[in-house]
């Protein structure tokens, strides 16, 4: 019996502590975001967390690693001579880009601007791997693709070119490109999609320019300035032929009628779920099957309930919503070092510092806080609500996410689970009390494409729901 | 190496491919899914969206008010939207063109399509209403002249007013107008032109989002087994079949 107890006991931690998680990162997103607003960079980001915005991109040429004397390299980096006659065909003057292309996109893309084809024209642009030999044209080694002014063909980890597209010259601006959906790399032509070709090749690829006969001169660009061909628009056409696929794909009808109104169960959005109901069954047609259907089986455990709290929270009404959870559901708050109470006992402390009165603020503090000092896994967030008396304008301080409505509605969503985790019928405890059908259908959409990337070689785009929600598809 | 040998080497990696599938545990894939985290605003949002372009407008309301979620459009053009839809499910359709143009006259008048399938379903219900001679003038004078634009318009027209050359429109080969399908596919049209004129997308995200699931999970199938969700109702991990 009393393994039981203890085994509860440590459930219904796991429900607490979550929700004392979901605050940690947003203590942590707010402070990400406030540091970025006063312009303090340097954040020490972990390597692997990097994303999109975060990857390095190229933005110079390389003068360290380059065929030094078969090449200048201009002061700003950005183009490439070549100066003298050329005495052999391991004379090359290759120069790779100051980083590899960033893989966790879509879409790599950059330029150049053939400023004079000199003698020959020998001018190619194209990606090659870290140890690439720097005398060599990209596309004659294994693992480094070309696209060559002076006869117009791809080379591919050969001598020997094939067939491709036109030859280019003095005016004309060429694009080389990485497509980590489809694997390919892209070459254009002044503006122009030129072709594409397989990319096998794992590994991180640098962005490659080459010149070899006197007089050439190349301009690159990595996107400082705008292409010459609309990348954006290419981008945009790739991923609306993945969505037409995708959107061919066959759900049931009333699915996202029945994961929406799941959903508001589950967090006791119990008026919207109301009129939800009223209004989808009189809507022509009517959306049938949803309602006696079974499914969600623990959603309306202890709706009213639940509704109310949420309301309380929301109002900022701590005493009360801590009152009523003592009075229906003791066991949720008989530990009053329990996550939950420290979740309820801060929010009533915010809402005496949102509302001025610091005072009783410091005195609530100095009663209730005291037996959380002493518990480490606590400390952060205990010391982020003290630190809100720090500020005159609390709202505008690193700390104001604490004032802001999701604060609130996290604290409603932890009150939300621990009802929900009272209910005697459950069967997968904290499966059930912390997840929606709907955030479980999120995180399965989230980690098929994080693992498809996985496998992908760390390549491609992951899935962002926040960057879904402010893109328009149609 | 001899060509022979290389051939035998090649098809064995081929195999080795196939086969190589990385299996992912239950356990496994289940640590991978508590690292995800999705935020509760964004959520919120989705669910908002669903609301407000589906037309549920007291719950978007209710939804404002319990979640603190604000919708991205304004409400009070819902009632609209909405009133224009259920006259034309309900057969109305003068009045739903007319609350069209009260909305914003540019509506139908940069989309002859669509203001030809609403004097279409216009024409459809004079019909269903026995109101002979009234469609048929309707039709010559309305209609005959936009089918001059466009020759698929003539089409349709024709096959509109065939209606009336049957006794037994049910069971003929046009018979599928007077469905209520027929109604339904024409008030989504109104619906989606309205919303775009609202600079509002047309569909919900949360349905694509559940295809983009599935076709992630199709994805993944080729290189990895793992647990898979198939029943959308109950979001239930199943486990891998190895």
């Amino acid at each position: 019996m009393a393994n039981d107890f203890e085994g509860e006991q440590q459930e219904k931690d796991l429900v607490g502590s979550y929700f004392l998680e979901l605050w940690r990162l947003k203590s942590k997103r707010a402070a990400v975001s406030f540091a970025k607003d006063v312009e303090m960079v340097n954040l020490d980001n972990e390597s692997e967390e990097l994303e999109e915005e975060e990857e390095p991109v190229p933005t110079e040429l390389d003068t360290l690693n380059s065929s030094g004397g078969f090449s200048i390299v201009s002061p700003n980096k950005l183009s490439v001579q070549y100066p003298s006659v050329n005495l052999h065909g391991h004379d090359v003057g290759v120069v790779q880009a100051n980083c590899p292309a960033p893989v966790k996109r879509l879409l790599y893309y950059f330029e150049i601007y053939v400023k004079n084809a000199g003698a020959r024209g020998q001018i190619a642009i194209g990606f090659t791997t870290e140890g690439f030999l720097m005398r060599r044209q990209p596309g004659w080694e294994a693992n480094s693709f070309g696209y060559h002014g002076d006869d117009g063909l791809l080379y591919r980890g050969q001598g020997k070119g094939e067939a491709f597209g036109p030859t280019y010259g003095t005016g004309d601006t060429v694009g080389a490109g990485i497509n980590y959906a489809s694997h390919e790399f892209f070459f254009t032509k002044n503006g122009q999609v030129v072709g594409t070709v397989e990319k096998d090749v794992k590994g991180r690829l640098f962005p490659t320019i080459s010149v070899h006969s006197q007089y050439e001169e190349v301009i690159v660009n990595f996107g400082k300035d705008p292409f010459v061909f609309d990348v954006k628009v290419y981008e945009a056409t790739l991923r609306k032929k993945q969505l037409d696929v995708i959107e061919r794909i066959l759900i049931p009808q009333t699915a996202s009628y029945g994961i929406v109104r799941s959903y508001l169960q589950h967090y006791g959005y119990e008026e919207t779920l109301n009129v939800f109901d009223e209004a989808s069954q009189t809507s022509v047609p009517p959306i049938t099957g949803i309602h006696d259907n079974g499914f969600n089986e623990y959603g309306t455990y202890a709706l009213k309930h639940r509704k109310i709290l949420r309301k309380l929270i929301k109002d900022g009404q701590i005493d009360d919503a801590f009152g009523k959870l003592r009075d229906w559901y003791p066991e949720t708050v008989q530990d009053d070092t329990s996550a939950i109470c420290l979740m309820l006992h801060c929010q009533k402390f915010i809402e005496l510092v949102r509302v001025g009165r610091l005072e009783e603020a410091v005195d609530y503090g100095r009663v209730h806080f005291v037996k959380f000092y002493t518990l480490k896994e606590y400390e952060d967030l205990v010391m982020d609500c003290a630190g809100l008396m720090a500020y005159e304008d609390p709202k505008e301080s690193p700390l104001g996410y604490l004032l802001e409505d999701s604060q609130r509605e996290n604290v409603a969503d932890a009150v939300n689970a621990m009802i929900l985790s009272t209910n005697p019928e459950l069967k997968d405890h904290t499966t059930s009390c912390l997840h929606s059908y709907l955030e479980r259908l999120l995180r399965q959409l989230t980690a098929c494409f994080l693992e498809k990337r996985l496998l992908n070689g760390n390549q491609g785009e992951a899935f962002h729901l926040p960057r879904l929600l402010t893109t328009k598809n149609n | 190496m001899s060509l022979f040998w290389s051939v035998i080497r090649q098809l064995a990696e081929i195999e080795a491919m196939a086969t190589s599938k990385k299996v992912i545990t239950r356990d496994d894939w289940e640590k991978k899914l508590n690292d995800v985290k999705i935020q509760k605003e964004d959520m919120n949002k989705l669910v908002m969206n669903f609301l407000v372009t589906e037309g549920y407008v007291d719950a978007a309301e209710k939804f404002r008010k319990e979640s603190g979620t604000e919708p991205d459009i304004d409400l009070a053009t819902i009632t609209d939207r909405m009133a224009v839809k259920k006259a034309v499910q309900s057969g109305n359709v003068e009045d739903a063109i007319e609350k069209v143009n009260d909305l914003n006259p540019e509506i139908l008048d940069t989309n002859p399509q669509l203001f030809f399938h609403l004097q279409q379903q216009r024409l459809i219900e004079l019909i269903r209403n026995g109101k002979v001679e009234e469609a048929l003038e309707f039709a010559q004078e309305e209609l005959a002249p936009r089918g001059e634009e466009n020759q698929s318009f003539l089409e349709e027209l024709e096959r509109t007013v065939a209606l009336l050359a049957f006794e037994d429109v049910k069971n003929s080969p046009v018979g599928d107008l007077l469905d209520i399908s027929q109604r339904l596919k024409t008030a989504s049209e109104v619906n989606a032109a309205i919303l775009t004129s609202q600079s509002h997308e047309k569909d919900p995200k949360l349905p694509s989002l559940l295809r983009m699931l599935l076709w992630a999970q199709n994805q993944l199938d080729e290189k990895a087994a793992y647990p898979r969700i198939t029943d959308l109702f109950t979001a239930t991990l199943e486990d891998p079949s190895v």
